[in-house]
């Protein structure tokens, strides 16, 4: 076993060099070879941690190796190197690594090392850390035979890599796999046969060479069709960590659509990466922010939430932001930052300080939901609200009556004797409030702010137990009673008037204790009211009494009441005296659950307890004596007294239900903290929510790259425009790579995320920089970027293995064939809908169903069901298919699409039985099969009914090349095979066919020649 | 030795190799050594003698355990109720914790100066090893001489998803392999026909969610797979209604012919490997049907068990997982949820031993008396414990409940290489925290790989920048459990 590992090692070390720019064994690369080699050995105690470093010996900057203590190499002089005698060392009190360590030199390792101090020890900064170049191509006039070569400049770094090592690429594709293979990777749909043929006679020659011109309109009209951004927009997806619902335990759905849907525009609107940054980053922060940048923010709105009973909130928070610095960290750096949580990096230069210093940039942000105007609501309102209109003025019309004239007249005057006595009713209850601002205020951790009207605005953090402290000087004596208005709030969850943000109904609050305290006694309150309760869990007793009763388990909360005003009016004891009125009040369950707006008023006069109020328009009416209202008061008096009595009650329902507020859809964003309400952020000693170490920190960027202090803001958009600045030496690189590896299933650095030194080197330097730098200066446009991607022959070469270039090349690293690959989860379920004819294309808006087998969603918490849409939501583009993280879609899992629970660079491909069972057996495939065999059977025309042309129509349906005539006949044999079968078998083909009112035996046995075909391995795969 | 060959190869052949490698039912043997032929780079340490699949690492050490079942008790029993009496509980009920005792940890629901509530259940002591164990658990009294009681074991999480995905996956946030998973991705499988790694669902929803066994940033084939309770065992294993065997056959050649010719054609391995991956999902949907047949069990086993063959319970997937043992399954999970008993935890605990506790030692009988329990290792626990204080709450409708308990519980452990009639670890007398022999939920992962022959700290992954365990940095075998 043991020399297994050797061989294998010995293997991976000469890959490694072979990797390389440059083949020749005497030219050693500090970057390619040795930096890997330091990082993965010696880094650990010798490297960026202060706190890990054993001894004073540095090898991970130019100062330590080359000028540090103990010169550790002294280029040209092996012996006098004390790294090399340490690495060589036969003494085990000597040797380095130490004995025990886990990570131990190899002797290929050690030669190498050896070789570099000998070539003269030659450093160089980082590959990746170095600016990126914009290399020319070197013109190759070179006519390889069955490659015909152009000046396309992806081609020619291609090729420059391949010539030394005898390799060359592939002959173009034929027309029909390149058509499929454009289709698919620039819309993540397959064409249809229609389409196909279309673009094979005007795109190639006769004899199937691609004719320039016309194939450029073909991938300009992918490029700029619709389809296209569904397509990109899934992948950009899979790093957003996006999902529809919160995660954890309850996993609770949410609205994060909005999100998605906005990323799909922005691909479509060839919005340049960099302003796609930049709004995803911090677009609330830009002036005059609009609603789709707000909306785009929600990128880092897709952490999890847990609303598990019982958690600490803020902890959980916590996570979500460390989850958002790694995020970004693999998104746009291409590094492992998250690795810097506990302490600093242990290869990269990313220091556990710098890792909270970009935290800062990200954690002034409050997480709320923004309402997303719309004018079709607006108008539906103005509608809603003439109704009212009219139907208040109609009112008086409708009071039960005789027929006669007379019965009318005698009707008015009812009405103005009962809304007369309505009046003085009214005037018996009424209180004349004075509302009490107070002089001081605080609480434990939200912040508290006084608004103009005397409200009290709450906002930032919450904990399980919130107190708000208030203080007041008060001046009238003898106050009789007090009163506590809960207030709605566009600002607040769900309008408030309650902060609760998680876990429970969300814009509640849940008041468990009121107490007040004047001139240093404490005040008694006998009795209160609320005008609404309501209780979301149990069924005990909430009510404006329970804030008074001095148990800290029971209180006053609104459930079903968000969004409108409430109040609760509390009676002392004894009329309380003026002075320094200190109140306090506690919120508290085992979620956040405090008032976000409040006002607070007094009263002296004396009346019943009731918190039974009109609004308050009304109430200040009805404190004016009736003789000096004016007709238009009165009126308005009139009109409520109409709306509430019980005369009309069957009349004012309709009015009631006009005047409730639409919803508006909502969508999750970062909204930048007002500058009064900063939030700390601390270093964490060894990444742990509790403990926190040092003074709080300034946000800055990473030191190993361009510089942060003085360029930039410390905050979200300095961090936004910091990652796009041109100075940035990875983002443009992380991002073409990351494209480069979608057309050709590895990228040209195949760690995606990971460009530090644990990452592979480039397998072609000058070709991601010629990407990269391209990107940037074509104004960060990727449909450019994918354009010219498409456009060399590099991509446009066949698939077909060729055994000697195999063994040159097994992982195809140079590219000498077209690289296959199984293709998306949701790319395979889109191909088959599309080629059954029934994939809708309507774009956007809420999660749908596709239907899949039961008992998937129902092993997550709660057992919820999962109901399948019905009509053309079944079959829309999977992009739209709700993501529950706690119980993946089961046919997106299969094929290792992900569960938007963390961020994903790169998908595996796996290959297993349990896709060969989805794709046969899974409901949802078999709706398509009998959906593709029913349009087959429906083949009328005498040109292709006949069972030879259905065949070949089932066949091109799925893999869009006529299929040879081995396979139709093996396809024909085995479809009259079945035909035979069913036609003997009523219930068979009744069960095949499904719902069908005609079940025949043709439809089954197609349904079965489908079945097959989009099991074929071709189907999915990417030729 | 560093594992260096764990690094990712992100190369165009990873699918095939990982499903070379560890795919969960294997390639047929000549599909596969032809491809193994074109596969010098990824020569593995040691094939599997029975069939040919090798794991990416083998053990690194001679172990006992072939197999593991992880009864897995979500919502966290009581211990104070099952395992451990404590006098002291009842003689001070209504009583607040001396604060000395209480230190500064979050509950998630009552106030820390609730009152403590005395165990529900009397105790006694049973079989030579004189276990100590409620009456609620008359069924494990029994196996009490064939078990090993763990009863100061402690957490670092205090809520179920975090505390589920810390004990199933050593971190608690979603996004890190699975117990099952790494022990699969080390050891790959012993059947050709099953996969290797199997999850059993008995009761409510868990929460920790997929995330529990979720092969996390492992390859997806890591993923455990989940076997259901009603209708077809796994999903989509069943042909659709109409679809005779013999069309069924039929549909498999023809798929296959034409992959044949598209393999001659474009001579890319791939498609073997996708050849080779109908074929076993042929196998996949004769064996999965087998192995939930029981009427191949005897009366005798099925009232061993408890169980009615034909509902889905505890006791089923129990027996199930004793077959799938005997098929050569390497790894299973039972999820049983149902044990948060935050109201009536004397009621809660009644019910749901009702539903585990002959099930589970009738597990460990049967595995002993077929010769299995010495290569089977069983584990049977929460992912915390419960308070020794009262919750009660009118608002929430509690009383007479118990809160979560991260700082010491109890949990068991039989066969695989585990001491027999053994018990280790003290609390103090308010059953609060660990007074001897501690052990934490690391411990116990790093015992359970041990068991296999896997040292938790050199089974690592590189990903994200640095390489993984399972039990992160920490983590002791717990060496005097062991045998």
């Amino acid at each position: 076993m043991v020399q297994n590992y050797q061989l294998l090692m010995l293997f991976f070390a000469a890959t490694t060099v072979v990797q390389g720019e440059n083949n020749n064994d005497n030219d050693i690369s500090f970057t390619r070879d040795v930096r890997p080699i330091l990082s993965r050995r010696c880094f650990k105690c010798h490297g960026p941690d202060d706190d890990a470093r054993v001894s004073d010996m540095r090898l991970d900057t130019r100062a330590g190796l080359f000028n540090g203590k103990f010169s550790p190499i002294v280029p040209g002089n092996t012996s006098a190197s004390e790294l090399y005698s340490r690495i060589t060392a036969a003494d085990p009190d000597m040797a380095m690594p130490p004995v025990d360590a886990n990570s131990q030199i190899t002797d290929k390792e050690r030669a190498i090392i050896r070789r570099w101090i000998e070539q003269g020890a030659d450093w160089e900064n980082h590959w990746s850390f170095s600016p990126v170049a914009a290399p020319r191509p070197s013109r190759n006039r070179t006519r390889a035979t069955g490659a015909i070569h152009n000046n396309h400049p992806i081609d020619a770094f291609i090729r420059s890599r391949q010539q030394p090592l005898g390799l060359r690429s592939n002959r173009q594709a034929t027309p029909y796999v390149l058509i499929r293979r454009l289709y698919l990777d620039l819309i993540g749909l397959p064409p249809t046969i229609e389409q196909a043929d279309h673009w094979r006679t005007t795109a190639f020659t006769q004899r199937g060479t691609i004719k320039p011109s016309q194939f450029a309109s073909l991938v300009d009209g992918l490029i700029n069709s619709k389809q296209y951004g569904e397509r990109w927009a899934r992948r950009w997806l899979d790093l957003a960590r996006y999902a529809d619902t919160n995660g954890y335990e309850k996993d609770r759905d949410r609205n994060m659509w909005p999100y998605r849907d906005w990323v799909i525009q922005a691909i479509n609107d060839s919005m340049p990466f960099d302003q796609f940054t930049i709004e995803q980053i911090a677009g609330d922060m830009l002036p005059a922010a609009s609603t789709s940048q707000r909306i785009a923010t929600g990128f880092h709105r897709n952490t999890m939430l847990n609303e598990e009973g019982g958690i600490d909130p803020l902890e959980f928070r916590f996570y979500a932001m460390t989850d958002r610095v790694a995020t970004t960290g693999t998104t746009w750096l291409g590094l492992t930052i998250g690795c810097a949580q506990c302490h600093t990096h242990k290869y990269d230069p990313i220091t556990h300080r710098e890792y909270y210093q970009l935290m800062a940039l990200m954690n002034n942000s409050d997480e709320p939901e923004l309402e997303i105007p719309d004018a079709k609501v607006d108008q539906q309102t103005q509608i809603n609200l003439d109704k009212v209109q009219q139907l208040i003025r109609a009112l008086p019309s409708h009071w039960p009556t005789g027929d006669s004239d007379e019965d009318k007249t005698g009707t008015r005057r009812v009405i103005e004797q009962r809304f007369a006595k309505w009046l003085t009713q009214q005037k018996t209850r009424v209180r004349n409030w004075t509302t009490i601002t107070p002089a001081k205020f605080s609480a434990n951790l939200p912040h508290l702010e006084l608004e103009d009207d005397g409200t009290v605005f709450a906002s930032g953090d919450s904990t399980k137990h919130d107190i708000y402290n208030l203080e007041f000087s008060v001046n009238p004596d003898n106050v009789t009673a007090l009163r506590i208005e809960a207030l709605p709030d566009p600002r607040l969850p769900n309008r408030g008037p309650g902060m609760t943000n998680y876990e429970g109904t969300i814009g509640d609050f849940f008041l468990t204790e009121f107490h007040l305290e004047v001139n240093g006694n404490q005040i008694e309150f006998t009795n209160a009211e609320h005008s609404y309760a309501k209780n979301r869990y149990g069924d005990k007793d909430t009510s404006a009494k329970t804030m008074i009763d001095g148990d800290i388990q029971t209180g006053w909360s609104v459930h079903k009441g968000q969004g409108q005003r409430h109040v609760a009016v509390l009676l002392p004891a004894q009329p309380i005296p003026s002075g320094k009125w200190s109140l306090t009040m506690h919120f508290g369950r085992h979620f956040s659950s405090s008032l976000g707006k409040f006002r607070l008023s007094i009263a002296t006069d004396h009346k019943p307890l009731s918190a039974n109020e009109l609004p308050p328009a009304i109430e200040r009416l009805l404190l004016i004596e009736p003789t000096s209202l004016s007709s238009e008061q009165r009126q308005v008096l009139k009109d409520e007294f109409l709306l509430n009595t019980k005369e009309l009650a069957e009349y004012t329902k309709e009015i009631r239900e006009l005047r409730k507020r639409l919803p508006l859809q909502r969508a999750l964003v970062l909204q930048q903290r007002p500058r009064s309400n900063p939030r700390e952020t601390y270093i964490h000693h060894r990444g742990e929510f509790l403990n926190t170490k040092g003074e709080s920190l300034t946000g800055s960027g990473l030191d190993a790259l361009h510089p942060f202090e003085g360029e930039f803001n410390a905050d979200r958009l300095g961090l936004a425009q910091w990652l796009v600045s041109p100075q940035n030496p990875l983002t443009a690189r992380v991002i073409a790579n990351r494209h480069w590896q979608a057309f050709f299933g590895e990228g040209i650095v195949r760690t995606l995320d990971d460009f530090g030194f644990q990452g592979q080197p480039p397998s072609h330097p000058q070709l991601l920089d010629h990407l990269a730098s391209s990107l940037v200066t074509n104004n960060w446009s990727v449909k450019w970027l994918h354009k010219h991607i498409v456009t060399s022959t590099t991509y446009q070469q066949s698939s077909i293995v060729d055994p000697d270039e195999y063994k040159k090349d097994p992982r195809n690293q140079w590219l000498s064939r077209f690289p296959r690959t199984r293709i998306d989860a949701e790319i395979i379920r889109d191909s088959s809908l599309l080629s059954a004819g029934i994939l809708s294309v309507k774009m956007f808006g809420p999660p749908v169903k596709p239907p899949q087998p039961a008992g998937i969603t129902e092993t997550a918490y709660g057992n919820p069901k999962w109901s399948a849409s019905d009509g053309e939501d079944r079959y829309r583009r999977s992009i739209y298919t709700k993501v529950k993280r706690t119980a993946p879609f089961a046919m997106g899992l299969t094929f290792d699409a992900p569960s938007g629970e963390f961020c994903t660079a790169r998908r595996d491909k796996s290959n297993t039985a349990l896709q060969a069972l989805t794709l046969l057996n899974d409901i949802m495939f078999m709706e398509i099969c009998q959906s593709t065999a029913l349009q087959l059977t429906n083949l009328r025309s005498t040109l292709n009914s006949t069972d030879k042309a259905r065949a070949v129509n089932a066949f091109r349906r799925i893999l869009i090349r006529p299929p040879t005539p081995t396979e139709l006949d093996e396809i024909l044999a085995f479809y009259y095979h079945q035909l035979a079968e069913f036609k003997s078998n009523k219930k068979a083909t009744q069960a095949v066919v499904g719902k069908s009112d005609n079940p025949t035996a043709q439809h089954a046995a197609w349904t079965m020649v489908v079945r097959a075909l989009l099991s074929l391995d071709e189907t999915v795969t990417k030729n | 030795m560093q594992n260096n060959l764990l690094h990712p190869l992100t190369t165009a052949s990873t699918s095939r190799r990982h499903f070379l490698r560890d795919c969960s039912v294997g390639t047929g043997k000549i599909a596969l050594a032809s491809l193994l032929a074109n596969e010098t780079l990824f020569a593995s340490p040691k094939s599997n003698a029975k069939t040919g699949l090798p794991g990416n690492i083998d053990t690194h050490f001679p172990g006992k355990a072939k197999a593991v079942i992880h009864l897995f008790m979500a919502g966290a029993p009581s211990q104070l109720e099952l395992f451990t009496e404590k006098p002291t509980l009842t003689k001070l009920e209504g009583q607040p914790l001396p604060a000395s005792i209480l230190g500064d940890q979050r509950y998630a629901f009552i106030q820390a100066d609730a009152g403590v509530l005395g165990p529900r259940f009397k105790f006694g002591h049973h079989g030579d090893s004189k276990q100590e164990l409620s009456e609620a658990l008359p069924h494990l009294a029994t196996v009490a001489d064939d078990i090993s009681i763990f009863n100061a074991v402690h957490t670092d999480q205090f809520n179920h998803a975090p505390a589920q995905l810390f004990l199933n996956t050593g971190f608690g946030q979603p996004g890190r392999p699975s117990i099952g998973s790494w022990v699969k991705y080390a050891l790959g499988a012993e059947t050709n026909n099953l996969p290797a790694y199997v999850v059993m669902n008995t009761g409510g929803g868990v929460s920790g969610g997929a995330g529990l066994y979720s092969s996390g940033f492992l390859p997806t084939v890591y993923t455990g797979i989940s076997f259901r309770g009603k209708g077809p065992p796994i999903l989509n294993v069943e042909t659709p209604a109409g679809i005779s065997d013999s069309a069924q056959q039929a549909t498999f050649d023809l798929i296959k012919r034409l992959n044949q010719h598209q393999l001659a054609v474009i001579q890319d391995p791939e498609i073997s490997t996708r050849i080779a991956s109908y074929e076993m999902a042929a196998r996949l949907q004769l064996s999965a049907p087998e192995l939930i047949d029981l009427t191949q069990e005897t009366q005798e086993t099925l009232d061993l068990y408890g169980c009615d063959p034909t509902k889905p319970s505890f006791a089923r997937a129990c027996l199930l997982a004793r077959r799938m043992v005997q098929r050569g399954v390497r790894f299973i999970n039972i999820f049983h949820s149902g044990w948060d008993a935050h109201s009536d935890v004397a009621g809660n605990t009644k019910n749901n031993t009702g539903k585990t506790d002959q099930g589970s030692a009738a597990l460990v009988k049967d595995l002993k008396r077929l010769g299995l329990l010495d290569e089977t290792l069983v584990i049977w626990g929460g992912e915390f414990g419960r308070t020794p204080m009262i919750e009660q709450n009118p608002t929430l409708g509690r009383k007479m409940g118990r809160d979560h308990h991260p700082q010491a519980y109890t949990m068991w452990m039989a066969g695989g290489g585990i001491k027999r009639g053994y018990h280790m670890g003290v609390t103090d007398e308010f059953g609060f925290h660990p007074t001897e022999d501690a052990v934490h939920i690391h411990d116990i992962q790093a015992t359970i790989l041990a068991t296999l022959g896997l040292d938790h700290e050199r089974l690592t992954y590189h990903h994200a920048g640095r390489d993984f365990r399972l039990t992160d940095v920490h983590g002791e075998v717990i060496k005097q459990a062991l045998v």
